[in-house]
């Protein structure tokens, strides 16, 4: 039961995150488009495909939790007692919480203290909203840890493992 | 004592297991907490540091190399590349080197070059009497040029570390020819082995066929010429030339090829969702860690520690380049640029060592860190994708450590070989 509502908060953030870069792969272009061929350089593709890149961000990067993704050294906890290796990973665990803790509380400050401003080129938009990925990104990421805290690893589930024979990386 | 807190904790949760980026985030609060400066502060650093234009480079170059690797685009880099030297001795395993610098000039993206070409080339070399150890240690090592050939997300991640005050475009024509020295080294390197080993030539391809093979890969090497040409004609930025990337690799693969189903496409964006938003984080986090670490002037310690030790500028720099292949070989190339950067521009900058030099230094340092024991991302992909162990491509790849450490023996003592194109097309 759980699961499956944390699957689906994973999938949306995988949604969230797939639709932002879609949207900045089709407002850059139109913004060069509009500058050479329309003549009408508009000020606006710029601070809104910083917007998106931002929920890509944080809502990507809360996916990377549940998924396992993020880029972390193993070979010491590895090496260890089964123990110690389990003392560790609750510390892990432990330091996750604190993490998105101070995520939700402190990016949700940041976004009431900057309503009142606007971004330069966007008159309407106040600077919180585009801050709002952080904290809510941090929600996000919260559950996924409180799920492994007391489930233990959900990588092997199938929303989740897509590919499951190669083990991706960034570079 | 201040350092001492914040690369001690670092240093602790990185070791208990917890991710790079969040390690990050969490020390910079304990050294926020310990200088007592208010944690607002991390908070902002953070939004701050994703909050760039020039990083949407990154998720577009590796969403383009995504693309191209798994659309199709590759395979036929192969095909063009066996017209090209199929037919000379060892001629499989120089198709797997050209056709990785080929990659390399239209993504960045080293793990994708691994995965894609040797997907399709470890298997024919295999059929064709290579050792598979040999095979995959051609792609995995072929697939380092990808890093220093334009574009390379790395060197985009390199610009945003100095603070901006190296060009992306700088870099990206430092690195031609340092990617294309490896990429030649590693020919000759093949070509000996090959004669040693006396490996098979491959049959030579009709005329007809070669022209119709070179015509197709011509679209996927298009890439090229529009990013590198939109950057230096100054018809856009570097971010936008990403963006065009990924609008070419897509139609390209979409319109043209039409071999990748539509409904392939939101696979595709979910692992490049899984695989770059942990680097897109990292950098917040890292932002955070910065300013911890500049306000506790630990750049200034390295430098007049590393200072105390010579005065000569190519003693320091074997210094750090020990210190970046020990390190390289224990962490990931992103987060490592992404700290050590700030750490050593001061150095740099006093020892009169041009940031573009260095950027390319540390390009090929860190790259070969991704083919190193205990962690290299490109040893496991390999291994995975060649069906080999750790251990028996670890000792196929010995050669080409050598041919990795010539390099970087020549980037680092020969600044021309970095500094003299972009002086040239740059005009600086």
């Amino acid at each position: 039961m759980i699961h499956s509502l944390l699957d689906r908060a994973y999938l949306a953030c995988v949604w969230i995150a797939g639709l932002s870069i879609f949207c900045m792969s089709i407002i850059i272009p139109w913004g060069i488009f509009s500058r050479y061929v329309l003549g009408t350089g508009s000020q606006w593709p710029e601070p809104v495909s910083i917007l998106f890149m931002v929920m890509f961000t944080f809502f990507g990067a809360a996916a990377g939790v549940r998924a396992s993704t993020h880029i972390s050294v193993e070979m010491i906890t590895d090496r260890v007692s089964p123990a110690l290796k389990k003392i560790a990973g609750h510390l892990v665990n432990l330091f996750m919480i604190v993490l998105s803790l101070f995520m939700v509380i402190w990016g949700a400050k940041l976004c009431l203290g900057t309503m009142q401003q606007t971004v330069p080129d966007l008159p309407w938009m106040p600077v919180g909203i585009t801050y709002l990925p952080v904290p809510l990104g941090g929600l996000m990421t919260l559950l996924f840890v409180l799920e492994r805290t007391f489930f233990g690893a959900q990588t092997h589930r199938k929303v989740i493992n897509i590919d499951p024979e190669i083990k991706e990386d960034a570079n | 004592m201040d350092a001492f807190i914040l690369l001690g904790s670092f240093a602790f949760l990185i070791v208990i297991g917890v991710p790079v980026a969040y390690s990050l985030g969490i020390s910079a609060i304990v050294g926020a907490l310990w200088m007592d400066i208010p944690i607002d502060a991390i908070m902002i650093q953070i939004a701050a540091g994703v909050n760039k234009f020039s990083l949407l480079a990154i998720p577009f170059f590796v969403l383009a190399g995504a693309i191209m690797a798994e659309g199709g685009m590759s395979r036929r880099l192969v095909a063009f590349a066996s017209v090209l030297v199929g037919f000379i001795r060892g001629g499989l395993s120089l198709v797997n080197i050209l056709a990785s610098t080929f990659f390399g000039a239209i993504s960045g993206s080293s793990v994708a070059d691994t995965a894609s070409i040797g997907s399709v080339l470890i298997p024919e070399m295999e059929k064709k009497g290579y050792p598979r150890e040999f095979a995959t240690a051609v792609t995995v090592s072929g697939s380092v040029q990808a890093i220093l050939i334009p574009p390379s997300h790395n060197a985009v991640l390199y610009s945003l570390a100095t603070g901006g005050s190296v060009s992306i475009s700088a870099l990206f024509i430092a690195g031609v020819l340092p990617g294309l020295l490896l990429g030649f080294t590693l020919i000759l390197l093949c070509l000996y082995i090959a004669k040693k080993r006396n490996f098979p030539k491959g049959d030579p391809i009709p005329m007809k066929e070669a022209l119709r093979l070179s015509a197709e890969a011509l679209w996927g090497l298009m890439t090229m010429v529009i990013i590198l040409g939109g950057i230096l004609s100054g018809i856009f930025t570097a971010t936008e030339s990403a963006a065009i990337a990924v609008v070419w690799a897509f139609f390209v693969t979409m319109f043209i090829y039409r071999d990748y189903k539509w409904s392939d496409l939101p696979k595709l964006v979910h692992r490049v969702v899984k695989t770059v938003s942990i680097v897109m984080i990292l950098i917040g986090f890292a932002a955070a860690f910065g300013y911890i670490l500049t306000l506790m002037q630990v750049p200034q310690q390295i430098t007049e520690g590393l200072a105390a030790l010579s005065d000569n500028k190519y003693v320091i720099l074997f210094a750090i380049n020990i210190l970046l292949l020990a390190l390289g070989t224990l962490m990931d190339m992103a987060p490592l640029i992404l700290i050590l950067t700030p750490m050593l521009m001061p150095i740099v900058k006093t020892m009169g060592i041009d940031p573009v030099h260095f950027g390319m230094i540390m390009m090929v340092n860190l790259s070969i860190g991704l083919l190193t024991p205990p962690v290299g991302a490109l040893l496991f992909v390999g291994s995975a994708v060649g069906k080999v162990s750790i251990e028996k491509l670890v000792r196929a790849l010995f050669p080409f450590f050598g041919v990795l450490l010539f390099v970087l023996t020549m980037v680092t003592y020969v600044p021309a070989l970095s500094l003299w194109l972009p002086g040239v097309m740059l005009g600086k």
